[in-house]
């Protein structure tokens, strides 16, 4: 069913708070913030692959040209480059995973992620060249197996025992992380895996610095090395403590109410301090810690669901596991440790005038918030697999009325004639004329997002003008 | 996911591409004249894998081995002692800060003695007949590994008052640990000095 602008409210179940439901929407602000362009972005890129360069350098420099005369020497200078190539890697994980602010206005935490994710892949090959070039040339070297060599590195190479152990946890987190393997794991435990790759940090320190071709000598190559390893733990220890610290203590945030907006979502409105200082662009969303009994050592992201209105927060939560279920059981008052605010999922990142908004079922929680920043003329089509999906639909068509914000409800399975219909490029750009001159936001399930993603680029629509939002970590 | 595809795709090819660059053979002749002194004749190492072979077997009594006059393992992180990474730059200076006292002084240099770890070169500092200094131009010192028996090697057999000039001759006591190196050293020296007669 496709229901231009109309009125499925009462098809609903679930409780909607006119308390705030009402209000949120009556606090519209008319502001649109300001762009942010994308060139702090590329001079980040620029500086990475930049140190990626100047990483492997030392080794060019080092080795004299025809030097590489016999195979032993040849594959162990391949073992040496991607042993750089993966200390910087390394570095630049765990940089990337700093949560620094300056990363996040520049770069964004969802892009972030994709390059986390890349550059992940990218980490988990170099180390396995690493470790198996490395243990094939000086096998070859010492005409030993490599089974033996690898006992023999063990035995009398300092730091190496750590240095294995350091391969195989990061070879661990890196296979968990594959796609298919990660979604069969609970998100709990393929966090506090990841988590081990801190580990990986200190475990793989020492053995650069004692075997490391390059780095065991004293000098300028040297001192850069450590000089990044100690910038990359500032970063960490700023990104992840001190700021977060200073948020917390500055917002003081609490659970004000818990309110069912349908049978399996719950909004929970949070008070603070100090709120009308909040530097939240609608979009965005806070690593959240509810400091309860239960829930206190995990932290989840969530988008907030309305924009910034200096009085307090809200962020709307489909139940789907055991820590969501435990949030219905939040009472007023518990304190709670917010991480944030992260994503270039924001009006501020729009790169054309007008946008379209595509929702899928509690993937409309960023874009509620977004609609109350984008200029006016916006359009959004938001899908649901049944009316009791569709969430904030009070103040979805509240903000259509006051922000000239034409909203299509689309209901029904993906194999529904109507979702099919609009799920098409002519169906597209029936709905929006001008799509393809728009940016074009997307939150929901993957099968939806990569589905608009293909048929928005058959409508032309260039792929810097799509936005994703994503909380892969 | 395309990303990381091409990335790890960009990983394999770079690497190989430096490899290849900096082993290709039409660049050899240029860094032998780039050597100290390049005239003499490159000695390859004759016997392949006995010195690697002996070398592991002597292992274990290098790792228990802390009487040898040498600087320690964790020595090498220290930047005040390390005479072998520069071993030509404190030792050279000796020769020439010495007073020369009579013409007869002179330095001769051996053949560069290849082995699977790195080429050594020795050059003698004789006085009429007798050695009166020994300078390592060149050790393998390419891996921490090796590096560290290099300076071994150099800290027992170079120097005015290393173990060459007391005994006056090639005919010294191996280095546990570090066979091939010691070997390659004395190859050189021998050279050296039969060059000198």
């Amino acid at each position: 069913m496709t229901y231009p602008r109309a009125h499925a409210a009462g098809r609903r179940t679930g409780t909607t708070s006119s308390r705030h439901g009402g209000r949120s929407a009556a606090d519209v602000r008319p502001l649109v913030p300001p762009r942010r362009g994308p060139g702090g972005r590329r001079l980040l890129a620029v500086l990475l692959v930049g140190g990626l360069l100047a990483s492997v350098l030392p080794w060019w420099l080092d080795t004299p040209a025809g030097s590489l005369r016999s195979t032993a020497a040849t594959v162990t200078a391949a073992g040496r480059i991607t042993g750089l190539i993966a200390g910087y890697l390394l570095l630049v994980q765990v940089l990337m995973m700093s949560r620094l602010r300056v990363l996040e206005h520049w770069v964004g935490g969802e892009r972030i992620a994709r390059w986390h994710r890349d550059v992940g892949a990218t980490l988990l090959v170099a180390v396995l060249a690493h470790v198996s070039l490395i243990l094939v040339g000086y096998a070859d070297l010492e005409d030993n197996s490599v089974l033996t060599e690898a006992g023999v590195l063990l035995r009398d190479h300092e730091d190496m025992v750590s240095a294995f152990a350091a391969a195989g946890i990061l070879v661990l987190v890196g296979l968990t992380s594959v796609r298919a393997i990660r979604t069969a794991l609970p998100y709990e435990l393929w966090h506090a895996l990841h988590l081990s790759s801190y580990a990986v940090l200190l475990l793989g320190f020492g053995h650069q610095f004692s075997n490391g071709a390059q780095l065991f000598r004293p000098g300028p190559v040297r001192t850069g090395w450590i000089a990044m390893y100690a910038l990359v733990l500032a970063a960490l220890l700023w990104g992840r403590v001190v700021a977060p610290l200073t948020f917390n203590l500055r917002h003081r945030l609490r659970v004000a109410d818990v309110v069912a907006e349908s049978p399996d979502t719950i909004s929970i409105y949070l008070t603070g301090d100090r709120l009308e200082r909040l530097e939240l662009l609608g979009g965005q969303f806070f690593r959240w810690r509810f400091l309860t009994r239960g829930c206190w050592w995990q932290s989840h992201p969530f988008s907030v669901s309305a924009a910034t209105n200096g009085r307090w927060l809200r962020l709307t939560v489909k139940v789907v596991g055991a820590h969501t279920a435990g949030l219905r059981d939040l009472e007023a008052g518990t304190r709670v440790w917010a991480e944030g605010p992260s994503g270039t999922f924001t009006a501020a990142h729009r790169t054309r005038e007008r946008a379209l908004l595509i929702a899928g079922g509690s993937g409309i929680t960023p874009i509620r918030a977004m609609l109350e920043e984008l200029p006016p003329g916006a359009a959004l089509i938001y899908r649901a697999r049944t009316p009791a999906d569709v969430l904030l639909q009070r103040e979805l068509d509240w903000l259509a009325e006051a922000r000239d914000t034409a909203i299509w409800y689309v209901v029904g399975s993906r194999d529904d004639p109507g979702p099919r219909q609009v799920m098409s490029p002519d169906g597209l750009r029936r709905l929006v004329p001008d799509v393809a001159k728009r940016d074009v936001y997307l939150c929901g399930p993957p099968g939806l997002v990569e589905q608009s993603v293909r048929v928005l680029r058959r409508a032309g629509v260039p792929r810097r003008q799509i936005h994703l939002a994503t909380f892969e970590l | 996911m395309r990303r990381a595809l091409f990335a790890i795709t960009g990983l394999a090819a770079s690497t190989t591409v430096m490899v290849v660059l900096k082993g290709s053979p039409g660049t050899t002749a240029q860094v032998a004249q780039d050597l100290p002194t390049g005239r003499p004749p490159v000695v390859p190492a004759s016997a392949g894998p006995a010195p690697a072979d002996a070398d592991r077997s002597v292992a274990p009594s290098r790792a228990g081995g802390t009487a040898t006059p040498r600087p320690s393992r964790t020595a090498t992180r220290a930047p005040a002692s390390r005479p072998s990474a520069s071993s030509r730059a404190p030792s050279a200076p000796r020769t020439t800060t010495k007073p020369p006292p009579a013409p007869t002084t002179r330095t001769v240099t051996g053949p560069v003695v290849e082995n699977e770890y790195g080429n050594v070169q020795v050059q003698i500092t004789l006085r009429g007949t007798r050695i009166v200094d020994v300078v390592a131009l060149e050790l393998p010192e390419e891996t921490a590994q090796s590096d560290q028996r290099s300076e071994q090697v150099d800290g027992r057999y170079s120097g005015s008052s290393g173990l060459v000039v007391q005994r006056q001759s090639a005919a010294v006591d191996t280095v546990s640990g570090a066979t091939a190196t010691s070997t390659s050293y004395k190859r050189s020296l021998q050279a050296a000095i039969d060059r000198a007669n």
